[in-house]
């Protein structure tokens, strides 16, 4: 991120991507060796990863399923990464056609290929900025042209905040967005938790990241929930993901070995 | 032979079984429901399988294949998958067949084949997928640094506020012009072009005006110049480079043209601006021409064409440039010369026309230049004055005045006292006063015997402050005289105010004394000025006196001492004292 906002980006597949690890622990071969080493380094440090993003990944179908239930037909997905199985607009627009998705990641890659999977889809886009820029993302040109901000939108930031560390002030960056949103919105979180895990587990998964762009700021549980200031927390709260509204009760077992904690909340007004 | 499939339960004992075999071994974007759902169908695929004659090995396959595409779709998928189908799809479902073992075997070998070639498949389009959005992501970089080290380059290379090219891309294009024979040009031309008090309009109607005036010319020169580059260097300066000239001619042409330009009223936010520019023009060979030569003697013939006034285009003349030049190393030499002591005064007499006896001497410096011989004060002086080195030169020859003068007085005769000139800047520098106490008090000159000429231009200021620092200087006894009177501003008022001691009269009226028509009006002159000077109690000196006619009318008319060659040229100290010992 040191680089100047003008420079463009360079493509470096030696160089692991956060993205393209999501992708290989949810058992995709969107990834090239740099990402798989890194990634079965991570498994190696906590042998649950795979089934953190699985869980993380299920939480996000529930949560994306239970909005577009509650009516909610525009999705803003921050940090959507490798367009993998499962994704926001597939669960989004089989509900209603209508749904109007759009991805944001600021990996060069990922959006490259999030926009050959979207051809076609008009009620689809992926924009390449950062999380840490939400003006941008807010002023882009295919953000305002496929989402309407005086109806409410579900923002999703799922499994990216644990790549923004305090000193970029993430509260600050949700508040902007927040701030640009209808009442009747909702904000999706998650993030890897630091509750529960070991320092010798964590500090060893900080070192894997520390060979990508994106190192890791690990939250707890009070950390989490205050990051959803100003929204209304849906039951049950910022809980392990695969508590947050099971599709089976067994499926919520275990729910700590998933590492990644979040919640839904609604703004209100 | 088969149990009916209509009575299995849905979804099937065996389907959910096989639905928690596999979920968690990757990641399934569906409900558990939806799960067991699809494993229900693919249940009655298998066990159709299994009972229908003729065995078919195809359905195994379509079954391995939907797993895959279902994303059950990891070796645990596959190995969960066999173990659950082996284990209890016979006896979940009740399936009874003859040879179901021989079957169960080649179904699962036909499953897992279908699973492995769907995987294989997916994998490698998967692998292609990314590979080639890996590809687009780095062309669009390429692509986009491309576009940005054109912008970056533009940026660097043009004028913002006009758009023009700047000095760099200017300098680029000349120096290419200058270097690449290969572009068949033999000559090249540069318009050097300013505008004409520019300054007025940025001061009276703010830079914002004046910003907009210049977008206006810039366009305007741009739309006249066609194929030939215009660049803005900076502030209001302009420059066209003109490639391939057939000679001056082609110069003066584009220079008109431009001036033209340039002369049309302008309309810049409701006010009418009539500018003028002033144009210097550097046409010459290619061949041996240098890009920053080339633009100096460009700005050199700019400043003539300014010094004439403006709105002009002037062309450059290289010896006018090798004079000024010359001039401008002079000056420059000055403050070194000093240093190596290279300057010397000479003295000329100042003799008194009652008995011919020696009353002061006037210093006069002289600079033995180690390669243009000695230089006469005429050919530094005006230099030293425009560039402040006067005060530095002026001081040293006061000094000096000082110092030599002193000794003088060795012979117990009564000395003369040196008189030395002050330009303006001296006078009006502060600290005159202590200088100068200073050198009478180091070098033991007694005050009455210095004398400080002054001009009348000296007095034209209005600040108070020379005035009393002569003040001060004549109440020290130092005397005060003022040079070439009668030919500047000749304000008789401030010889009221001044602590004036004597005049010096100007040569010319001395002059007019040869010719006996003219002479009388300067006599007459000459006259007055000598009752009014000593009705002021001031000594008069007659200056420029050449010939021993002319002192006598002088000493006719009362005029106290005089000064020329008729009574002695300037000369080393030594040889006017020989005078009086």
């Amino acid at each position: 991120m040191q680089r100047p906002d003008w420079a463009p980006d360079t493509i470096d597949i030696e160089r692991p991507s956060v993205a393209r690890m999501y992708d290989y622990y949810l058992g995709g071969s969107h990834n090239f060796a740099a990402d798989r080493a890194a990634a079965q380094a991570m498994v190696a440090a906590v042998p649950e990863a795979p089934l953190m993003a699985q869980a993380n990944r299920a939480f996000l179908r529930r949560a994306v399923h239970h909005l577009a239930e509650a009516g909610v037909r525009q999705f803003l997905d921050i940090g959507s990464g490798i367009p993998t199985v499962g994704n926001v607009h597939e669960i989004a627009q089989r509900l209603d056609p209508q749904s109007r998705v759009v991805y944001v990641d600021v990996d060069p890659v990922a959006v490259a290929h999030s926009r050959e999977i979207l051809a076609g889809n008009e009620r689809a886009a992926v924009v390449q900025e950062d999380l840490r820029h939400p003006e941008a993302i807010l002023a882009h040109p295919d953000v305002r042209k496929l989402l309407d901000l005086n109806q409410p939108v579900a923002v999703m930031v799922v499994a990216v905040l644990h790549f923004v560390p305090d000193d970029d002030r993430p509260a600050e960056l949700l508040r902007t967005l927040r701030d640009a949103l209808a009442p009747g919105s909702y904000l999706v979180l998650s993030q890897a938790s630091k509750d529960g895990r070991s320092d010798d587990e964590r500090a060893e998964a900080e070192r894997v990241y520390r060979r990508t762009d994106n190192p890791l700021w690990i939250r707890d549980r009070a950390e989490l929930t205050a990051l959803f200031d100003g929204f209304e927390l849906l039951d049950p709260g910022v809980v392990w993901v695969p508590q947050w509204r099971p599709d089976t009760p067994e499926s919520a077992e275990d729910a700590e070995r998933a590492v990644f904690m979040g919640g839904v909340g609604r703004l209100g007004g | 032979m088969a149990e009916s499939l209509g009575a299995t339960p849905y979804p099937g004992t065996f389907a959910r079984a096989w639905a928690k075999a596999v979920s968690g071994t990757s990641y399934l974007p569906m409900t558990q429901a939806q799960l067991e759902t699809l494993l229900d169908r693919l249940t009655g695929q298998l066990a159709g399988a299994l009972l229908t004659e003729p065995f078919d090995l195809r359905a195994g396959h379509r079954v391995g294949a939907e797993l895959v595409a279902a994303h059950i779709a990891s070796a645990e998928g596959l190995g969960r998958t066999v173990e659950v189908i082996q284990l209890r799809l016979v006896r979940d479902l009740g399936l009874v067949a003859e040879d179901v073992e021989d079957r169960m075997a080649r179904l699962l070998a036909a499953v897992a084949t279908g699973y492995a070639r769907a995987l294989r498949d997916r994998t490698l389009d998967e692998q292609e997928s990314i590979r080639r959005a890996a590809m687009r992501a780095r062309t669009q970089a390429e692509r986009a640094l491309r576009a940005s080290e054109a912008r970056f380059r533009h940026q660097a290379t043009h004028d913002p506020l006009t758009g023009l090219p700047n000095r760099t891309l200017f300098t680029e294009r000349l120096t290419a012009a200058l270097n690449e024979p290969g572009r068949g040009a033999q000559r090249v031309g540069v318009c050097f072009l300013d505008l004409d008090r520019f300054k007025v309009v940025n001061d009276s109607l703010g830079h914002q005006i004046g910003d907009l005036l210049l977008v206006t010319v810039a366009e305007r020169l741009r739309k006249a110049m066609g194929e030939h580059l215009v660049a803005r260097l900076g502030g209001d300066e302009f420059v066209i480079l003109v490639e391939r000239t057939g000679g001056t001619d082609d110069m003066v042409a584009v220079a008109e043209t431009a001036l033209a330009a340039v002369r049309t009223p302008a309309l810049v936010d409701g006010h009418e601006l009539q500018i003028s520019a002033s144009i210097g023009i550097v046409e010459r060979q290619v061949a041996g021409a240098n890009p920053t030569d080339l633009m100096r003697a460009a700005d050199s013939t700019l400043h003539w064409a300014k010094a004439a006034g403006g709105a002009r285009w002037t062309l450059y003349d290289a010896e006018r440039n090798q004079r000024e030049l010359a001039r401008y190393a002079l000056s420059a030499a000055i403050p070194a010369a000093l240093e190596r002591g290279e300057f010397y005064l000479d003295y000329q007499p100042l003799t008194s026309l009652r008995d011919g006896s020696l009353v002061g001497v006037e210093a006069l410096v002289r600079w033995r230049h180690p390669e243009l011989g000695v230089l006469r004060p005429d050919s530094f002086i005006g230099l030293a004055e425009e560039t402040g080195l006067i005060v530095q030169l002026g001081g040293w020859v006061l000094a000096e005045a000082c110092r030599e003068a002193e000794a003088w007085s060795a012979g117990g005769v009564a000395a003369p006292f040196v008189s030395v000139n002050l330009a303006v800047r001296q006078v009006h520098r502060p600290g005159l006063v202590q200088e100068v106490r200073a050198l009478l008090r180091q070098t033991g000159l007694p005050p009455e015997r210095l004398q400080l000429e002054i001009t009348e231009s000296t007095m034209m200021s209005t600040a108070e402050e020379p005035v009393r620092a002569l003040r001060v200087l004549a109440d020290l006894g130092v005397r005060i005289a003022i040079d070439d009177f009668g030919t500047g501003y000749s304000n008789l008022a401030y010889l009221r105010d001044l602590p004036v001691t004597e005049l010096k009269v100007a040569g010319e009226f001395v002059a007019g004394l040869r010719s006996p028509s003219v002479g009388r009006t300067d006599e007459r002159i000459l006259a007055s000025l000598v009752s009014l000077a000593h009705a002021l109690d001031l000594t008069v000196t007659a200056e420029g006196v050449e010939t021993a006619g002319q002192a006598e009318r002088l000493r006719a008319i009362g005029c106290d001492a005089a000064q020329g060659w008729h009574f002695g040229r300037p000369a080393p100290a030594d040889r006017i004292l020989a005078r009086i010992r």
